[in-house]
C-alpha cells in the first residue's frame, strides 16, 4: 500500500489549547500519533497550566473527543515561551489560536525561528484569507504554509477544508491530505481561498435565507426547526437550536466576517445579524452556554422566544398535516412540485429556503469550489445534511428546478436577482453527479474523483445521488445476505436486510458463506456497504414465532445463531469483520467469533439483548466465559467475568473502537481503521495475510474453567442489592440472574473445566426460559413498536 | 496463678491520625507498619515495663487479608520490635473488632492469667477493599429468602434502617453536617493531640529522567477527614448511592479510611508493680445480634445490655462515642434510646474523622478515655453496629489522676 509513502508525520504540534485546538490534539492522540499542544505562559503556577486544564477538559466533553479515557495522558502540554525548542521536531504544525488576523501574524512571528524547515506549517482558520497570512510567514518558509479547517466535534465531523496558497507546495498538500485521510480519517474537500470557504460560506447562508424566510412568512422559530431537521434531511438541531449551540454571540461574529470580507457578493445585504438575536444578546441570552438563547430550559420545559410576545413560550414544533404528508413522500420530484403547489405559508416557507439556496449555490459554486462535489460533501460533512444542496437539486429533477427557480426569478420572488449561471438552465443537463464524475463550473465537464493514491485505499467510498459503485461478482444471493467478490480470492459477504438486521436468511447466508469460502477463497470478510454493521437480531421473527407459541422453531433458530458463529469461528479460512458503526447483539456475536476484527474508529458494539428482556445466545456468553477463562491464565477467572457480566447485564454500548477493546467486545490485536471507507481493504489484506501464514482455525476449547456456583452467587448478591435498592427491576435481576448462571457455567464447582458445547446449552436454555416469559415479550413487542427499550 | 476475679485498666491508648481512602495520605501506608507504629507507641512512655511480660497482643482487623492477612497482630508486634516470647492474635468482628480486642485483653486479665495486655486495631481500606479482594457468597443464601439479607450492601441496610425507623433525608445531612462541624472544632481545639501519634509517610516517587526513585517524606498528625467547607446545601445536593429513590449519600455515610490504634491494659498488681498511672477501668461489655438487613440498629440491642451488665442507668453514662457507619442509622438508635445528643460523639463521628472498620473501636477507646479525663467526665460508652446484623457496646470509668 502507497499510502504513507508521501509524508511521514512523526510528531504534530498544536497551537492553541482553544475549543477546537485541543479536541485536534486529542484525536491526533486518538489515532497514535505524538501530539504536542502548545498555549500561553499561565500567569502563575505550572507554567504549562492553561494547556494542562484544556486537556482535564477534553474528559469531561460530550461527546466524548477522546476515544478512551487514557488517551489525555498522551498529549504533552507546552506553552510558548519555554516550550518552543520541540518545534524542531514536529512535522506537521496545526495553528489554532483565536479568529485575529494581528493576532495570529505575531505569534508565527515569534515561533517561525523554531520551526523545522520541511515542517508543514496549517492554520486552521474558519475565515480569514490563507493567503493574507502566508504572507505573514517568512518567505523562505511560505511554500510549507497552507490552510486546514477541521469541523466541531473534529473526531465527529467528518469535513476538514484543504486550502492552499499560490506558495504552497503541491507535494506538501498532497502529503497532508493522505494524512488527514488515512491516519485521522477525515473527508477532505479542497476548496479555493475564500472567506467561509466552502461549508461554512452554504452552511451560514442557508441559515440567512431561512431566518429571512421565517421572517417574512411569520413562522415561529419551533415551527421553522420543526420544518428544517431530519424531516428534510438535516440535523437534528435543525436552524435555531443550532444557532444556540454554537452561540449566538460567535453565530453574529461569523456573519459579520461574511458582510465584511464579502462585499461584492449579490447576497451581501443579508449577510446581517437580526435586530431580535442582538437583543437577545443584550440580555445575556447567548445560547446554551448562557442556559437560554433562542430556546431556554426551565425544568424539564423546553421554551422557545416569541418575537410577537416577546417572551419565551411552551415550544410546540408543529407542522401543518398537509405539509407533513408532502414532506413524507418518497418521490422528491413529486415532493417539490406539490410543495410548490400547496399554498400552505410553511410549504412556501420550505420551498422558497431550497429555491434560494439552490439559486447562492449555483451562482457561487465557480467562485469557491472546483467541482459540485466538493460543495455537496462539504455540506454533508460539515452540517451533517444527508444529500449536498445540488444532491437535492438533481433528485428533484434538475431541468424542472431550473425553470422554476428561472421563473420566481424572472417574477422577482428571489432574494437577489443575480443572473443564475447558464450551465444550471442548460435544456441537456439532468445531473451534477454521475459514475463518469460531477460537474466542474471551471471546464464545464464531469470531473472525475482524486487520484491521489490514498483515495485507492477507499474501493467503496461514500457516494454522491448519481454514482452507482458495482460490487463484484456475486458468488450467490439470497434474500438475507450476497457473496460476492472482486477477483481478488476474497470472498465479501454482505447482509441485506434492513438495518442489517439478523434473521433466519442471514443465518442460512453466514453458514453457507464459510462453506462457500473454503472452497473458493483465501478468506471471507464480513462488510456491510453502508453502516451499521448489524443492529441484531430480527426481532419482527422472533414476535411473530412467540404469537405462534412456535418455541421449538424458535429453539432451531437459537441453535442456528450459534451454528453461524461457530461457522465464522472453525472456517477453514481466516474470516474477518470489516466493522462500523453499531455492531449491537447477534451482529457482536459475529463480531466477536470472526477470527479477526477490523473495526473503524466510530464502532458501537455491544451484547444489549437485555434491553429485550434476552440474553446473548448466539455465544456471546460462551465467548466471553472462554476469554476470561484464557485471560485467567490459571488465576481468579471471576475478576476477569465481572467486567464481562456488567457488559450485558447493562447492555454496554462501546464509544468507540478503542472502548470496545477495553469492554472486551474486541480483541486487543483487533485492527482500528480512522477512515471508516478503508476497512474494506484493511480486512482483505489481514484475511490474505492470515491465509498466506498457512491459518488453521483453533480446536473447539474443552477446558474452559468454570466460575462455578460460588460466583453466580456473588454475582446474585449485587443484583439483590440493585434490585433491593430499586435500581433494577424484578424481571432484570431474572435476567441478570440467567447471565450469571450461564457465563459461570452453571451450577459447578469452580475450577471444572467445561467444554464450548456444554457453555452453548446453557445460553440456548436461558434464552428460551426467558422467552417464555410475558414480560419478555412486551419488552420486545414495546421495542418493535417504540424503537425504545421497556423496563418492565 | 491463682484464678480470681479482678479489675482491668486502661494504662494508655494511642492511634494513627487516621487518612481517608483510597487516595489520602495513607493511601500507601502498609497497616502492619500503622500497627507497629502504634505498638511501639503506647508503650514508649513507660521503659520500666519489660516487654517480655505482655502476656498477649490481640489485635481487631475486618478484612485480615493481603497486607493485614497472615495474622497481622504477631507479624506487627515483631516489626515493632517486641521479644520473640510476646504472642499476638487477630480477631475479627467486623467494625468491633477494635472494641472487641478491649474486651478480650480486660478478660485475660480479670480472670487473673495475664497482668499485662495490648489490644488494638489496625485496616487500610486503601489496600484492602471492602469484603476484600476475592468475594465469593455462599450460594445456600439465595435458596430461600430468609437468609438473603446476609448479602445486602450495608449502605441498602442503611436505606432499610432509614425507611423503618423514618428518619428523613434533613436530618441525616443535618446530622452529617454537625459530625463535620464537630470534628472540625475539636480538631482545632486540639481535643485529639493527646491521643494521636503523628506518623512519617514515605513514599517512593520516580525520577523519570534519572531511573532513579527518591522517598518522599510527609510528617501527619491529624485527621484527614473532617471537612470544614460542608455545607447544608452543599449535601442536599449529593444523589442517593445505595437505593434509586433512597435517602443516603456519600455525605451521610462514614467515610472510608486507614487508621491504627492500640491499648495497653493491666492488673492493679502490674499497675503497682511498674508504678504506672491508670486512665480508665473497663467496666462492661457487650454484643449482640439483630436481622442482618437493619444491621445498623444493632446498638439499640447491645447499650442496654452493657448497663445492665455495669449496673448503670443510661443518665449516668457522660460521653457516649457511637460509631457514624450512617447518619441514618446512628439517629435511630438515638430515637430509640433518647440518648442525649450532646452527649453523643462531642468531637464528632465516623461521617466526618473516618471509620477504618476493624481499627474503629480501638480508635474510638483511645478517643474516649482521654476526653474522659480531659473533661472531666467519669462513665464513657463506645457503641456499634455491625455488618450481618450485630451491635457491641463498652463501658468505661475514668480514674482520676493522681
Amino acid at each position: 500500500m502507497d499510502s504513507c509513502s508521501n509524508v511521514i508525520v512523526r510528531k504534530v504540534a498544536v497551537l492553541g489549547a482553544g475549543v477546537m485546538g485541543a479536541q485536534i490534539a486529542a484525536h491526533l492522540a486518538n489515532a497514535n500519533v505524538e501530539v504536542v499542544l502548545f498555549d500561553l505562559p499561565a500567569k502563575d503556577g505550572d507554567a504549562n497550566g492553561v494547556v494542562l486544564k484544556a486537556i482535564a477538559n477534553l474528559q469531561k466533553l460530550e461527546p466524548s473527543p477522546l476515544s478512551v479515557k487514557s488517551k489525555s495522558g498522551y498529549m504533552t502540554p507546552a506553552n510558548y515561551e519555554t516550550g518552543l525548542a520541540v518545534l524542531k521536531e514536529c512535522d506537521l504544525v496545526i495553528e489554532a489560536i483565536a479568529e485575529r488576523m494581528d493576532w495570529k501574524l505575531d505569534l508565527y512571528n515569534k515561533i517561525a525561528p523554531h520551526l523545522h524547515p520541511q515542517c508543514i506549517f496549517a492554520t486552521n482558520t474558519s475565515g480569514l484569507s490563507i493567503e493574507k497570512l502566508g504572507n505573514g510567514f517568512p518567505e523562505a518558509m511560505r511554500s510549507r504554509f497552507c490552510g486546514v479547517h477541521f469541523f466541531n466535534p473534529p473526531r465527529y465531523m467528518t469535513l476538514v477544508e484543504l486550502i492552499a496558497t499560490p506558495n504552497t507546495d503541491p507535494k506538501l498538500l498532497d502529503g497532508l491530505e493522505t494524512f488527514l485521510v488515512t491516519v485521522l480519517g477525515k473527508g477532505v474537500v479542497r476548496t479555493k481561498d475564500t472567506p467561509n470557504f466552502i461549508a461554512n460560506r452554504i452552511g451560514v447562508f442557508s441559515l440567512l435565507a431561512t431566518i429571512y424566510h421565517a421572517e417574512r412568512l411569520g413562522l415561529g422559530f419551533d415551527v421553522v426547526d420543526a420544518l428544517t431537521g431530519p424531516i428534510i434531511g438535516r440535523a437534528k438541531s435543525a436552524t435555531f437550536r443550532t444557532m444556540d449551540v454554537v452561540g449566538l454571540d460567535t453565530m453574529t461574529h461569523v456573519i459579520k466576517t461574511m458582510a465584511d470580507t464579502l462585499p461584492n457578493d449579490l447576497w451581501n445585504k443579508y449577510f446581517k445579524t437580526p435586530v431580535w438575536v442582538e437583543e437577545l444578546i443584550k440580555n445575556g441570552a447567548l445560547g446554551q452556554k448562557s442556559g437560554a438563547g433562542v430556546y431556554r430550559k426551565v425544568g424539564k420545559d423546553i421554551l422557545v422566544m416569541d418575537l410577537a410576545l416577546r417572551n419565551y413560550r411552551p415550544s410546540a414544533q408543529e407542522i401543518a398535516p398537509e405539509v407533513e404528508a408532502i414532506l413524507k413522500m418518497k418521490d422528491p420530484r413529486e415532493k417539490f412540485a406539490a410543495l410548490r403547489t400547496c399554498s400552505h405559508p410553511q410549504a412556501e416557507f420550505v420551498c422558497s429556503i431550497f429555491r434560494d439556496l439552490w439559486h447562492y449555490c449555483a451562482v457561487t459554486l465557480d467562485s469557491i469550489a472546483n467541482t459540485a462535489r466538493d460543495l455537496d460533501f462539504a455540506v454533508r460533512w460539515g452540517y451533517g445534511w444527508a444529500m449536498g444542496p445540488f444532491e437535492v437539486w438533481q433528485a428533484a429533477g434538475w431541468s424542472q428546478i431550473a425553470s422554476w427557480i428561472s421563473e420566481d426569478l424572472a417574477a422577482g420572488k428571489l432574494m437577489t436577482n443575480a443572473p443564475i449561471p447558464n450551465w444550471a438552465t442548460d435544456k441537456n443537463r439532468k445531473v451534477m453527479h454521475s459514475n463518469e464524475g460531477s460537474f466542474s463550473p471551471k471546464t464545464g465537464g464531469m470531473q472525475g474523483r482524486s487520484t491521489l493514491p490514498v483515495y485507492k485505499r477507499q474501493p467503496y467510498p461514500e457516494t454522491l445521488l448519481g454514482e452507482k459503485p458495482t460490487y463484484g461478482e456475486t458468488v450467490f444471493e439470497t434474500d438475507g445476505v450476497r457473496l460476492w467478490h472482486t477477483g481478488d480470492e476474497i470472498g465479501i459477504l454482505s447482509f441485506k436486510s434492513k438495518m442489517h438486521a439478523v434473521g433466519n436468511e442471514v443465518l442460512d447466508g453466514i453458514i453457507r458463506a464459510t462453506s462457500e469460502a473454503e472452497k473458493q477463497f483465501k478468506g471471507l470478510v464480513l462488510w456491510q456497504s453502508e453502516p451499521p454493521f448489524s443492529a441484531g437480531a430480527n426481532l419482527a421473527q422472533v414476535t411473530q414465532a412467540v404469537a405462534q407459541k412456535d418455541f421449538v422453531t424458535l429453539e432451531a433458530t437459537v441453535a442456528k445463531f450459534q451454528q453461524a458463529s461457530l461457522a465464522l469461528r472453525y472456517c477453514m479460512v481466516p474470516t474477518v469483520a470489516a466493522v462500523q458503526g453499531m455492531a449491537l447483539g447477534g451482529g457482536c456475536e459475529f463480531v466477536m467469533h470472526c477470527t479477526k476484527t477490523v473495526a473503524a474508529l466510530e464502532t458501537y458494539a455491544g451484547l444489549v439483548e437485555v434491553g429485550v428482556g434476552l440474553l446473548p445466545a448466539g455465544g456471546g456468553i460462551k465467548e466471553f466465559a472462554l476469554r476470561a477463562s484464557r485471560e485467567a491464565k490459571g488465576g481468579n477467572t471471576f475478576h476477569f467475568l465481572a467486567q464481562y457480566f456488567q457488559n450485558m447485564a447493562m447492555g454496554q454500548v462501546s464509544r468507540s473502537a478503542e472502548n470496545a477493546k477495553e469492554l472486551g467486545y474486541l480483541k486487543h490485536s483487533d485492527v482500528v481503521v480512522f477512515n471508516p471507507n478503508e476497512i474494506l481493504t484493511v480486512a482483505k489484506t489481514e484475511a490474505r495475510a492470515m491465509c498466506e501464514a498457512a491459518y488453521r482455525p483453533p480446536l473447539r476449547p474443552r477446558d474452559i474453567l468454570a466460575a462455578g456456583k460460588g460466583a453466580i452467587a456473588t454475582i446474585k448478591a449485587q443484583l439483590v442489592n440493585m434490585k433491593e435498592g430499586g435500581f433494577i427491576s424484578e424481571h432484570d435481576f431474572e435476567i441478570g440472574s440467567r447471565i450469571a448462571f450461564a457465563l459461570c457455567g452453571g451450577d459447578v464447582e469452580a475450577g471444572t473445566l467445561l467444554t464450548e458445547d456444554w457453555y452453548l446449552a446453557l445460553e440456548r436454555r436461558a434464552f428460551m426460559e426467558l422467552l417464555r416469559t410475558e414480560k419478555t415479550q412486551a419488552r420486545i413487542e414495546h421495542m418493535l413498536k417504540t424503537g425504545k427499550p421497556l423496563r418492565n | 496463678m491463682t484464678k480470681q476475679v479482678q479489675d482491668a485498666y486502661i494504662v494508655a491508648a494511642v492511634r494513627t491520625p487516621v487518612g481517608k481512602a483510597p487516595r489520602g495520605f495513607f493511601r500507601n501506608t502498609r497497616p502492619d507498619d500503622l500497627l507497629a507504629h502504634t505498638l511501639k507507641g503506647v508503650l514508649s512512655s513507660f521503659p520500666q515495663i519489660d516487654k517480655k511480660r505482655i502476656a498477649d497482643v490481640i489485635i481487631g482487623c475486618a478484612m485480615p487479608e493481603a497486607e493485614q492477612g497472615m495474622n497481622v497482630a504477631r507479624i506487627s508486634l515483631l516489626l515493632a520490635g517486641f521479644p520473640d516470647c510476646v504472642p499476638g492474635v487477630t480477631v475479627n468482628r467486623f467494625c468491633a473488632s477494635g472494641l472487641q480486642t478491649v474486651s478480650m485483653a480486660a478478660d485475660r486479665i480479670r480472670l487473673g492469667e495475664a497482668d499485662i495486655m495490648i489490644a488494638g486495631g489496625t485496616e487500610s481500606m486503601s489496600l484492602i477493599p471492602m469484603m476484600g479482594h476475592k468475594v465469593v457468597m455462599n450460594p445456600a443464601l439465595f435458596a430461600g429468602n430468609e437468609n438473603v439479607g446476609i448479602a445486602y450492601g450495608m449502605g441498602l441496610t442503611a436505606e432499610k434502617v432509614a425507611s423503618q425507623w423514618n428518619i428523613s433525608r434533613e436530618a441525616q445531612d443535618a446530622f452529617a453536617f454537625e459530625s463535620h462541624r464537630r470534628a472540625v472544632a475539636a480538631t482545632q481545639a486540639g481535643e485529639f493531640k493527646s491521643e494521636i501519634l503523628p506518623y512519617t509517610v514515605q513514599e517512593s516517587v520516580p525520577d523519570f529522567s534519572q531511573v532513579s526513585t527518591s522517598l518522599k517524606s510527609q510528617v501527619v498528625s491529624v485527621d484527614e477527614g473532617p471537612r470544614a467547607d460542608s455545607t447544608m446545601e452543599g449535601l442536599a445536593k449529593l444523589k442517593p448511592v445505595f437505593a434509586a429513590r433512597g435517602s443516603v449519600t456519600a455525605g451521610s455515610c462514614s467515610q472510608m479510611s486507614d487508621g491504627a490504634a492500640a491499648v495497653l491494659l493491666m492488673s492493679e498488681r502490674a499497675i503497682k508493680e511498674f508504678g504506672v498511672q491508670p486512665i480508665a477501668r473497663v467496666v462492661s461489655f457487650a454484643v449482640t445480634g439483630v436481622p442482618p438487613p437493619v444491621m445498623g440498629i444493632g446498638p439499640v440491642e447491645a447499650i442496654p445490655l452493657a448497663l445492665k451488665m455495669a449496673g448503670l442507668n443510661q443518665s449516668e453514662i457522660d460521653w457516649i462515642e457511637l460509631n457514624e457507619a450512617f447518619a441514618a442509622q446512628s439517629l435511630a438508635v438515638c430515637n430509640v434510646l433518647e440518648l442525649d445528643r450532646a452527649k453523643v460523639n462531642p468531637l464528632g463521628g465516623a461521617i466526618a474523622l473516618g471509620h477504618p472498620l476493624g481499627a474503629t473501636g480501638a480508635i474510638r477507646t483511645a478517643t474516649l478515655v482521654h476526653a474522659l479525663q480531659r473533661h472531666n467526665k467519669k462513665y464513657g460508652m463506645i457503641s456499634m453496629c455491625i455488618g450481618t446484623g450485630m451491635g457491641a457496646a463498652g463501658i468505661f470509668e475514668r480514674i482520676l489522676m493522681n
